[in-house]
């Protein structure tokens, strides 16, 4: 995947590598990604997995080879895809205190032996040996010319019948399919503060819709919408980034009002594209789901029906397009005959958009045929 | 220097083929060992067939030989005059126990993905 990685030569702007959850994340890479991934122009020690920004990782594999230094270990860990070098960092509490010679009180003694028999364990797990499974967590360094991990956590896994290597080679193809080879859908590059926020707008508008969609919702309040786990943190993600100077009480109090502020714009996004809309009859802050408005639907389809019934030729052109074509039947309702109609009979501001979509509808239905550009017929 | 990684075979696939000094990993029943010589043989069934593996123990020597249990292995290849592929071993571990089904299985889907993203770049770079 990295000699593809043309396409993200230009890498993106620091400033948006937080939004990326590999980012923050312990990447699992396999240790040959690790080893060819590019490093970053910006920041020397970030690396890019297809487009992703990596800052640390996380291995797991056998310790092939193993060398002591002063303070910590160099050890080769190998994945069956690659070998890298973890410098691990000798325990220093290990080292250094010694825990005979306190004065003891009864209840001092249990804390120390609990503290003898926690350094035991850390030792135990620490001190590797070639042939022992470890796992190692930390950032990536250069040294030499070398590739390394500086583990900032590592541990020897006890893995007598290969278990959690075997899961582990069944989770990262996966976890490599869903995650790592999918590129991030970052904001577009130059974006100021309020195209961040454009983006979040956008972003929910299409989390609503299909919120709206798929639970067949027909008539909602934007604060019902509010209060849906799964939109909110969508863009109170985004907006933190703009309220780190302001202080904390002031902040959520901005914060919520910002999010009202967001919902609005998408929802006004909704109602442009004819998804939602109102009615003069009902409360103001009551919005209509277009394609599950049941009545709407219907009062449409039946001033087509109505229209079609009666056949006449509305003018001379009409007269001579139903000659030249030797049609039978009608060419059908003209697009604002029926929005006419449905304003009088239904919605006296319904908007075209909203029309065109319910026509949309009707159609994919086969309940209306579009007979030619703006007119319709059903039967 | 660190050594290459040891990339996984299925002990019916170390033959006459595999380039010496390839560094591999694989597994098989230790079916004896000959400590004389420094030598151990794993066997493995596939197919109903038995394969087997020669292994060089010197480098993991003094080392407990369960006859009849499962090991892992990770060594060199070498090819030596008037005998087949031996595997230098650097670990062997008696891995008994382990659900040999399953490791093949993810031995296999393992190789699946490096094969769909070898293909998907093909493709990019065509």
């Amino acid at each position: 995947m990295q000699s593809e990685s043309k396409k993200y030569e230009e890498e993106m702007p620091s400033l948006y590598w937080g939004m990326d959850p590999v980012f923050s994340a312990f990447a699992r890479l396999y240790i040959k990604d690790i080893k060819e991934m590019r490093e970053s122009k910006q920041v020397p020690g970030i690396f890019f997995y297809n487009g992703h920004p990596v800052r640390q990782v996380d291995v797991f594999g056998i310790v092939v080879q193993m060398k002591e230094r002063d303070a910590f270990y160099n050890y080769g860990v190998d994945d069956s895809t690659g070998v890298i070098n973890c410098v691990c960092w000798k325990n220093p509490m290990i080292a250094e205190t010694s825990l005979s010679g306190h004065p003891s009180t009864p209840s001092s003694v249990t804390v120390l032996e609990q503290m003898k028999k926690l350094q035991e364990m850390v030792s135990q797990k620490t001190k590797l040996e070639i042939g022992d499974v470890v796992r190692v967590r930390g950032h990536i360094r250069t040294y030499r010319q070398q590739r390394e991990i500086q583990a900032s956590c590592f541990y020897k896994v006890d893995d007598p019948v290969c278990d959690v290597q075997i899961s582990r080679m069944l989770e990262l193809p996966c976890l490599y399919r869903e995650v790592y080879d999918k590129p991030f859908q970052g904001p577009e590059e130059g974006q100021s503060d309020l195209e961040g926020q454009n983006f979040s707008i956008n972003m929910l508008h299409e989390k609503v819709k299909g919120f709206l969609l798929e639970n067949k919702i027909q008539t909602f309040y934007q604060q019902e919408l509010e209060t849906i786990d799964i939109l909110v943190p969508l863009i109170s993600h985004h907006l933190l980034h703009s309220f780190l100077p302001i202080q904390v009480k002031s902040k959520i109090d901005a914060s919520s009002r910002r999010i009202h502020n967001v919902f609005k714009e998408a929802i006004k996004m909704l109602q442009e594209k004819g998804l939602v809309f109102q009615k003069p009859s009902s409360s103001k802050d009551l919005y209509h789901v277009t394609d599950h408005d049941k009545e709407l639907l219907k009062v449409t389809l039946d001033v087509i029906k109505e229209d079609c019934r009666k056949p006449r030729l509305k003018s001379f052109l009409h007269a001579w397009l139903h000659f030249l074509f030797s049609a039978d039947a009608e060419k059908g309702c003209h697009f604002l005959h029926v929005l006419s109609c449905v304003r009088q009979s239904y919605n006296p501001s319904l908007a075209e958009v909203v029309m065109h979509r319910v026509l949309e509808l009707l159609e994919s239905n086969s309940d209306v045929v579009s007979t030619m550009e703006g007119y319709y017929m059903a039967f | 220097m660190l050594p290459s990684a040891g990339v996984y075979y299925f002990p019916w696939e170390i033959n006459s083929s595999v380039p010496e000094g390839e560094a591999l990993r694989t597994f098989g029943r230790l079916c004896c060992y000959d400590l004389a010589r420094s030598k151990a043989v794993l066997t493995a069934q596939h197919h109903s067939t038995q394969y087997q593996v020669s292994v060089d123990t010197e480098f993991v020597e003094p080392f407990q030989a369960q006859l009849g249990s499962l090991y892992m292995l990770l060594g060199e290849v070498e090819h030596r005059e008037g005998e087949g592929p031996i595997v230098k071993a650097r670990i062997l571990t008696c891995v008994e126990g382990m659900n040999v089904p399953l490791l093949e299985r993810a031995i296999q889907e393992q190789r699946k993905y490096f094969n769909e993203r070898q293909e998907q770049m093909g493709k990019s770079t065509s």
